[in-house]
């Protein structure tokens, strides 16, 4: 069995391992991260796209509201290229608590968070969608972060520093010496082989999976998960993000992303990382919630749906179906101060937003225990991307139309322009097959059609550039992954749309027929 | 002389009213959309999985073919073969022997008949054959259709690339705007002028299904002779040729023989308050200037399924005809309808309208509803269209047999 060895050791290639292994490698530390299955395939990216003005917690969670309020401003300087800058609007309607929004306003300002009251006119000029009959307006800093972007910013991050970031390989046993770990066991699960990796220290930031991960070395983690279902509206009626100015609960947000609005979030406990089967109901209310902050929703297409799971603590047995009730903030738990264990952190729960200081947070303690002084540099260091500008839909457009006709580019999907060009980098870059791994990329199969058009084209274009691969073996999985999120809204226009799909794939292509792709 | 309105301008719905327009009778057809011709294969599916002839007197009673008969499927498979001659657009192949055609895919279809073209690249034919691409065309590439079959054990002589010889430098083709380019004749002589020394020793080429649209076999022909070669043709993403032209065969035909044509309005069913509710009158038009009643002696319904509007899938879980709000049967509930592949059966595709043997719809006893109203095509339940490789022949029989009771 192979083995390495490295000063420290992240499990989890979400927004916090790969936070964790960015400060680590800028405190000059040698660090792999190893990830299960691809970047922000957990709870990363299952997210609404939400870069929080910490508006939201003043009420109920006033430290996670001013971390957010101040990790806001840190994450437009460092990753400019991820956001969106929307803004957002506190909205309370004539059914929510009328003494709320004067205590929200006056903890808003307590806290630092930045909010300002703005008349209904004037709120109505801004985004003309909005039900007119809210009572109360306030402005504040939200804003919307492609985590996609964010993620694969900080792979490249860390690989340029010397960091290494393994997809595709999962701890599978933690090997004590004594009471300190001192090795992980690894499986990569592309070849099924076996390795060891030797190291200082482990951080684990495996979110939802955090307590399957500690129990490698037999270790309860008092994690409750608490599943978030969301739908995508195919038409962004809205370009601010609007909440419900009201105590914190499910269908209270909208968020402008891409070329959709996302209607979040249900909250759901759940017993497995895995389940995030969404029910009929919980799209039954987020869209009437939804309707009630912008009146339109009630007649626009739902595209898609997909559900998140959220690590939370929960540090005594409580009831279950009480997730909501449980607090958002970061928990760090130190092994070696709980359970008398050397070596190993977990971190989990917290927010997307707020995912550099709980980085930061984690190697202060992990550096402390190493006696190494080496001091955080994340929030003044901006990531090397920063020159790109925020992906919109828009400038893709434009860079089409510029074009002369004698260099017209082959566009393969047309609800996001994405070129063939572009897929072929993509490909290259990724040296992957995975057309789910190029969605993530470039949106592939993002838009209304939800990939019926140009899966075949992408399957086609991967074929040319690696024919000794199976052929097509990319298709299925990714036409099966993009119907997930549309059985939840099987009905309507959405449904229309599923069937056009099959009258393709099956119909015209008879994609179910062909041989079983051989490994 | 007996009004008839057919409602819908599918297969079924154009089908229903060239046979009712044959026997003399005055028709009109009303419809909101185009239906789905230009989405299929362009072919006449009867039954994919196994042979056709075989396969139908096994079915269950309640299935459309089983309903329509026999008798019904054969004579409309002969009035279709009578019309595609006609249109010299002709459709080799037979019920009792499926033809195994390519996908671009590389999967093999089964299907009873097809368009010469389509035909012509049976892969048990026998003939060696090589596959084509057409530069900057997105919507067909070669080697991904070719390592398919090879696959399945299917063997392909050689895959290429064939240029497109305009002088502008286009990046980016759909399959119709290379179809309206065939129809030229000085485009074809361009073409074989370019391709032909790079097709020698190939007897039979296959290429993307962009060969014209207005007169596509004679397109082939000319072709064939200018390069010296068997040419078929593989039916790309929407929109397909095949299905297009077939669509306009079927148009063409129809004005030609009188049918009035009302498209654009949504269609709302009307009952005879003089019959009891025993009969329908017609339908209202909603129409730009406003509603608009149409009568008639007979109403055919031919309005499709899910896709087409036929059949309405609400949030609430409930399955409505979008016309007559007919009974359809269904299960309740959203989460009845799907299951966790697009490529598995799905329980909605068997939804629709029960109906008897003379293609009137029935209530919950099994009672006919109304005495001058019949239903076709993709609107009937009772069969998984899909999986069976039957949507096509579906369409035709029940047509055929709503029209021949509905005209007595």
């Amino acid at each position: 069995m192979p083995v390495l060895s490295t000063q420290l050791l992240v499990i989890g290639g979400g927004s916090t391992g790969l936070g964790v292994a960015w400060d680590a490698c800028l405190r000059g530390l040698k660090v792999v991260l190893v990830e299960q299955g691809d970047l922000g395939q957990g709870t990363s990216g299952r997210y609404h796209g939400l870069l929080h003005s910490g508006g939201r917690y003043v009420i109920s969670d006033p430290t996670s509201a001013c971390d957010c309020a101040v990790e806001n401003r840190v994450l437009r300087q460092i990753v400019p290229h991820t956001i969106e800058d929307t803004g957002g609007l506190f909205l309370a309607t004539p059914t929510d608590p009328i003494d709320f929004p004067d205590r929200w306003f006056a903890a808003c300002q307590e806290l630092g968070v930045s909010a300002e009251e703005i008349t209904t006119a004037e709120a109505l000029r801004l985004e003309p969608a909005l039900n007119p009959r809210i009572s109360r307006v306030f402005r504040v800093q939200d804003g919307s972060l492609d985590s996609f972007d964010l993620l694969h910013t900080l792979t490249a991050e860390i690989k340029r520093a010397g960091g290494q970031v393994w997809l595709r390989h999962r701890v599978e046993k933690l090997i004590l010496n004594g009471n300190t770990i001192v090795a992980a066991e690894i499986r990569a699960l592309d070849t099924d082989e076996l390795l060891t990796i030797g190291a200082d220290f482990f951080v684990n930031a495996t979110g939802p999976w955090a307590g399957q991960v500690a129990s490698l070395a037999d270790i309860k983690v008092p994690i409750a998960l608490g599943k978030g279902s969301m739908v995508a509206m195919a038409t962004r009626p809205i370009h601010t993000v609007i909440n419900r100015c009201r105590p914190s609960s499910d269908g209270d947000i909208i968020v402008p992303v891409g070329t959709v609005a996302v209607l979040g979030t249900t909250d759901v406990e759940v017993q497995q990382p895995t389940d995030t089967t969404i029910e009929p109901w919980e799209v039954d209310f987020l869209l009437a919630q939804g309707e009630i902050l912008v009146p339109q929703l009630a007649y626009q297409r739902p595209l898609r749906a997909w559900a998140g799971v959220r690590p939370l603590y929960r540090p005594t047995t409580g009831e279950l179906g009480e997730t909501r009730e449980l607090p958002r903030s970061q928990i760090i738990l130190d092994h070696a101060d709980r359970d008398g264990l050397q070596g190993l952190i977990s971190v989990f729960s917290g927010k997307l937003t707020i995912f550099r200081l709980m980085a930061e947070q984690v190697m202060d303690l992990v550096c402390k225990q190493m006696n190494i002084a080496a001091v955080c540099h994340t929030a003044e260091t901006p990531l090397t991307m920063t020159s790109r500008s925020f992906y919109k839909l828009p400038d893709r457009l434009a860079k089409l139309e510029v074009t002369t006709s004698h260099d017209l580019p082959q566009v393969v999907c047309e609800c996001e322009l994405v070129t063939r060009l572009a897929i072929e980098e993509a490909l290259r870059f990724a040296s992957t097959l995975d057309l789910d791994e190029v969605r993530r990329e470039l949106r592939l199969g993002m838009g209304p059609c939800q990939a019926g058009f140009c899966a075949f084209r992408a399957a086609g274009i991967a074929h040319e550039l690696a024919p000794t691969a199976p052929a097509s073996g990319g298709l299925t999985p990714f036409l099966e992954e993009r119907w997930r999120g549309m059985v939840p809204l099987g009905w309507g226009h959405t449904l229309r749309q599923m069937e056009l799909t099959r009258r393709i794939y099956l119909e015209l292509l008879q994609t179910h027929s062909l041989p079983e792709p051989t490994k | 002389m007996t009004e008839v309105l057919i409602v819908g301008a599918g297969l079924t719905g154009l089908f229903a009213s060239l046979l009712v327009a044959e026997r003399g009778n005055a028709v009109t057809l009303v419809a909101q959309g185009r239906g789905g011709l230009e989405l299929s294969h362009g072919c006449i599916d009867i039954w994919g999985r196994a042979t056709p002839s075989r396969a139908l007197s096994r079915l269950r009673k309640s299935h459309p073919y089983r309903l329509a008969g026999t008798a019904a499927l054969h004579a409309a498979l002969e009035f279709f073969e009578e019309i595609t001659q006609q249109a010299e657009y002709p459709f080799p192949g037979s019920i009792s022997r499926n033809l195994h055609l390519p996908t671009a895919l590389g999967a093999i279809h089964p299907t009873a008949l097809a368009p010469q073209s389509l035909a012509q690249g049976d892969l048990f034919d026998g003939t060696p054959f090589t596959l084509a691409g057409i530069d900057n065309l997105r919507d067909f590439y070669p080697q991904l259709a070719a390592s398919n079959l090879r696959r399945a054990g299917i063997a392909v002589q050689s895959v290429l690339d064939l240029p497109i010889p305009l002088d502008d430098t286009r990046h980016d083709f759909y399959t119709s705007d290379l179809a309206h380019l065939f129809d030229k004749s000085n485009w074809r002589e361009e073409v074989a002028r370019v391709w032909k020394p790079q097709l020698i020793g190939i007897k039979r080429l296959g290429l993307p299904a962009v060969l014209g649209l207005r007169d596509p076999q004679h397109v082939l022909e000319d072709l064939q002779e200018r390069l010296g070669l068997t040419l078929f043709e593989i039916p790309t993403l929407p929109p397909s040729l095949p299905g297009l032209r077939l669509e306009v065969i079927l148009r063409r035909r129809a004005l030609n023989t009188g049918v009035h044509f009302i498209e654009g309005p949504r269609v709302v069913g009307r009952i005879d308050g003089r019959s009891d509710g025993r009969r329908v009158s017609g339908v209202v038009l909603q129409t730009v200037g406003g509603p608009r009643v149409h009568t008639a002696d007979v109403v055919i319904l031919a309005t499709g399924g899910i896709l087409n509007g036929g059949l309405v899938f609400q949030q609430d879980g409930r399955v409505q005809e979008s016309v007559f709000d007919l009974p359809v049967n269904y299960d309740q509930g959203r989460g009845y309808w799907t299951t966790t592949s697009p490529l598995d059966s799905q329980p909605y595709s068997g939804y629709g309208l029960l109906v008897n043997d003379l293609m009137q719809p029935l209530d919950a006893k099994g009672a006919p509803i109304f005495e001058n109203l019949y239903v076709a095509g993709g609107l009937l339940g009772g069969a998984d269209r899909t999986m069976e490789g039957s949507r096509q022949g579906i369409d035709l029989a029940t047509a055929y047999r709503a029209v021949e009771v509905a005209l007595g």
